[in-house]
């Protein structure tokens, strides 16, 4: 396997000089596919094809998009509502800040005709705070596209319209949570909301919504010019189309690489990400974002995809790989992993906002040198314990982090814990 | 209705209710400190959490609704384990400030604690210090490190008083509860917030550290402030308490009933029982010059008397009684027996509390607890001429000080200074008292068995909470005995079986 054969989706014409701006966008066959959508095609055509593409959600927990879709009543008098999730906050995770600040017409694409498909007359996108210059440069894309009429009203002299609105969070990581990023959008704090009701049928103001990630409505294009069995084959048979690997930590050349979704991880170390840094090793490696599981050096001979990673207790998540070398201690890792998670609960419900913090703690003290044996058990346990029990994924995400560590490093922590 | 199955009994329930309400419906208990009937699930607190069969995750049963043939497990090791962990989780980020929090002993963490907890400590880092004095409303403090942050407080604003004065501030374990900036909590239902609480958090400055709840015994009554006949619960000394304390009562929280007060009463019902015990006319006096005390049996001889000789005289327009409108339904009955049937001519004037604002919530304008059940015995309020109904007049009974509200005192003074005898009936001491020449003691309505019809027209009925202070004795008593001595006997008993 060489990177020569890779074809590129997301990725294409990236080496085009100002792509972002319309104008060069359009030359690339840009909004050619917006132009097919809704002059010659119905948006269950549309539903139809993406469906056929297999296209699973890329934020992290890997829904298919088109099941996700069809979940919106049609019979409705209420609005309906798109948010893309641009709040990118997975630590190790990249990708759409990529995509948003080098191709943002692409996402604007797939945004109108995600919402011609769905039946939606109003779109947010909700970006994290830390992105102000990538709001910026979708405030002008967004801008360039209305001068256009690719936005706004009878777009494309059609009767569909819409409005797409950008939204800048403040910070918090639980606002990439699609409830919370909903109570946010409306103004409130970012707490998770009970579900169900599932924001298909009542989101934003209570309203019918679709929540997808900016990688996910960028894939939209490319189905609807190539057609969904097209997409499906570019990935796996129920997992179609290309993955962005956001590659990070202790290797030659981090970035971003667009690879076929269930591409070997070893592969994408080695051979796409140039291998180590002079003189280290390989230690561990975490493969979808800090929730999912780390995985030790001798178990990424595996292939980048949801189904290979949950068979070793990990998952793809945001597929945001980062490489820890052998320099790192592993409590290290621990310590950032316990302080995120402290840090970023919103506070919520219990097993999350005390868990955390006493998990934190309790990893503080180990690095302080009072650490015990016992405590590894006890982490263990309350990590168990925080598993399952809260209101969103995060809860989780926190102990399954927390969880793969202590089990696949346990030796190194009980050494160093005893050297103290 | 459907059938459900909880921890493998069969049970048939209506349809649409939650898990929770279900399985309390069958007399199942399923622990929970965010969940409140009267407000919108929050599904915070985890402590609900079951097991339903086929679904892999435990759920929450405050807000999963039941389905039909759906199998429940409450009781199940898995649910007692993920109970446990919440459990533990909250007594970690706890002070256990028991000894001096003033919820020990009807807080819910420690009851939880004794029931499915009892585990060893295993946290062993240092617990937070935070505020414990916070001043949250003029009637409230809140204590930052007991908050376990269901938000019922929140939610109950938000909610139910739609004033919204308290909100979340920071994140995770810094999360609090707070005011904006310098704000209190400033709405006429904000006692409700210390009920609700399911922990030590909010303290209602009334109550805080006044008494340990657990020498205090409560019992269901009538909130007698206005016309809304809230339902109460009056907390009052245990007679186990082994020291001399003045005070018997301590508190008022509210009795829930949906009809009328939902689970709520106002500031104005719940703060003011201190008459209950306080300013009350202990013993029945008579003035001879100056007040002394007599025996009721003097009191009973010397009215009845006078009322026999002026029936005698049939002069009974020269009986002249004054009504208020905070009496129970029984004792109307039996003043229109008395006076209206076995005394024609007897003239009777009705006088009520001056209203107050409404609230649009529970509070109503009307201050008379039982205006509607007064008026069923035609004792209205209506406009009069007080000195002219007192002139010529030779025996007056008044029921309270409420006249004194509707006219000039110093001209009530001078009227009734011709009139050869004076009775006040009340329960408490108030600007009659240096008019009158008999003072009988009443009791108070928790020492009472009776009913009021509240403003919606519905009547309820309550009982005695408490034993009459001193001498005290309910109107209906004091009424039965005057007729044995007014030479009405006869006719009062006749009447009052034909009633």
């Amino acid at each position: 396997m060489t990177s020569m054969i890779e074809e590129k989706l997301l990725t294409r014409n990236l080496e085009v000089e100002n792509l972002y701006k319309i104008e060069i966008y359009q030359k690339y066959d840009g909004y050619k596919a917006l132009k097919k959508a809704l002059l010659q095609m119905t948006p269950e055509q549309i539903l139809e094809e993406v469906k056929k593409a297999n296209l699973r959600g890329r934020g992290g927990a890997g829904f298919p998009a088109g099941l996700k879709w069809s979940f919106v009543p049609k019979d409705t008098h209420k609005p309906k509502y798109l948010c893309v999730n641009a709040d990118e906050g997975e630590p190790g995770t990249f990708k759409d800040r990529f995509i948003m600040t080098n191709n943002p017409h692409l996402l604007i694409e797939g945004i109108i005709i995600t919402c011609y498909c769905v039946g939606i007359h109003t779109a947010f996108i909700y970006i994290r705070g830390e992105y102000e210059h990538v709001a910026q440069r979708l405030e002008t894309a967004i801008k360039e596209a209305y001068k256009k009429n690719y936005l706004g009203d009878n777009i494309l002299k059609t009767n569909f319209s819409l409005n797409l609105y950008i939204h800048r969070g403040a910070g918090a990581y639980i606002c990439g949570e699609e409830t919370a990023l909903l109570e946010s959008l409306e103004g409130k704090r970012g707490h998770p909301r009970l579900k169900p009701p599932f924001p298909a049928s009542v989101g934003l103001y209570k309203c019918p919504t679709v929540i997808n990630n900016v990688e996910t409505i960028s894939n939209i294009p490319i189905i609807v010019l190539k057609g969904g069995e097209w997409f499906v084959k570019k990935g796996l048979p129920n997992d179609g189309g290309t993955r962005l690997f956001s590659v990070s930590g202790s290797v030659k050349n981090p970035g971003v690489y667009e690879l076929p979704t269930g591409t070997n991880l070893k592969d994408i170390i080695f051979n796409y990400a140039g291998g180590m840094k002079e003189g280290r090793t390989l230690k561990a490696v975490i493969p979808g974002g800090l929730s999912a599981p780390i995985l030790r050096e001798d178990e990424i001979d595996i292939p980048m995809d949801c189904e290979s990673l949950m068979k070793v207790n990990s998952m793809l998540g945001s597929s945001a790989i980062i490489v820890i070398d052998d320099r790192t201690p592993i409590i290290d890792v621990l310590r950032v992993i316990v302080n995120f998670y402290a840090h970023e609960s919103c506070g919520q419900c219990t097993p999350c906002r005390n868990g955390t913090w006493w998990m934190k703690n309790i990893v503080h003290r180990i690095c302080n040198g009072y650490g015990k044996i016992s405590d590894i058990d006890n982490l263990l346990r309350i990590a168990n314990n925080i598993c399952g029990k809260t209101l969103c994924p995060m809860g989780d995400a926190a102990s399954m982090a927390v969880r793969g560590v202590l089990e696949k490093f346990r030796q190194e922590i009980e050494d160093y814990i005893k050297k103290r | 209705m459907i059938k459900i199955t909880i921890n493998g009994k069969n049970y048939k329930v209506k349809e649409g209710l939650t898990i929770l309400e279900a399985s309390k419906q069958v007399g199942i208990e399923i622990p929970h400190f965010c969940y409140h009937p009267a407000l919108e699930s929050e599904g915070s607190c985890r402590m609900c959490l079951v097991e339903i069969k086929g679904v892999p995750k435990l759920q929450l049963a405050c807000s999963t609704p039941i389905k039909d043939g759906m199998e429940i497990e409450t009781e199940n090791e898995r649910v007692i384990e993920a109970r446990k962990a919440v459990l533990e989780f909250l007594l970690a980020g706890h002070p256990l400030d028991c000894p001096i929090c003033d919820k020990a002993g009807e807080c819910k963490l420690q009851d939880y604690y004794y029931k499915f907890g009892l585990f060893e400590d295993r946290f062993e880092e240092e617990k937070p210090k935070r505020d414990k004095l916070f001043r949250i409303a003029p009637n409230l403090i809140y204590d930052q490190e007991r908050c376990i942050l269901c938000t019922r407080c929140v939610r109950f604003l938000r909610e139910i008083t739609k004033t919204g004065e308290l909100g979340v501030l920071n994140r995770g374990k810094e999360s609090l509860i707070s005011i904006y900036e310098q704000e209190l909590i400033e709405n006429n239902y904000s006692g409700n917030l210390a009920d609700i609480c399911p922990v030590g958090a909010i303290t209602d400055i009334d109550f805080r550290f006044k008494i340990r709840t657990w020498f205090l015994e409560r019992k269901k009554s009538i909130c007698p402030i206005c016309s809304r006949g809230c339902n109460i619960n009056i907390h009052f000394l245990s007679p186990s308490f082994p020291f001399k304390v003045e005070k018997r009562v301590f508190r008022i929280t509210p009795e829930p009933n949906v009809k009328i007060n939902g689970y709520w009463i106002c500031n104005l019902g719940r703060y003011n029982y201190h008459y209950i015990d306080n300013d009350r006319i202990l013993h029945p006096l008579k003035r001879n010059g100056e007040l002394k005390q007599i025996s009721w049996e003097e009191f009973y001889e010397d009215i009845g008397n006078k009322i026999k000789i002026l029936i005698r005289r049939k002069k009974e327009e020269k009986i002249g009684v004054i009504v208020n409108l905070s009496l129970t339904n029984e004792e109307y009955e039996t003043l229109e027996i008395f006076f209206n049937k076995c005394i024609p001519g007897t003239e009777i004037i009705t006088f009520g509390k001056k209203s107050g604002k409404e609230d649009n919530f529970l509070l109503t304008e009307d201050r008379n607890a039982n205006r509607k059940g007064a008026g069923k015995y035609r004792f209205k309020e209506k406009k009069i001429d007080i000195l002219k109904f007192l002139n010529k007049k030779e025996l007056v009974i008044f029921f309270g000080h409420e006249i004194t509200e509707h006219c000039n005192i110093q001209l009530l003074s001078e009227a009734l200074k011709d009139i050869k005898t004076k009775v006040l009936i009340a329960s408490n001491k108030g600007p009659l008292i240096n008019l009158v020449d008999y003072i009988l003691p009443s009791t108070v309505i928790a020492e009472k068995e009776g009913s009021f019809t509240n403003s919606q027209g519905i009547t309820q009925k309550f009982y005695r909470v408490l034993e009459p202070l001193g001498e005290s004795r309910p109107e209906i008593e004091i009424l039965t005995s005057l007729a044995q001595k007014s030479g009405i006997w006869r006719n009062f008993l006749m009447t009052r079986r034909a009633g």
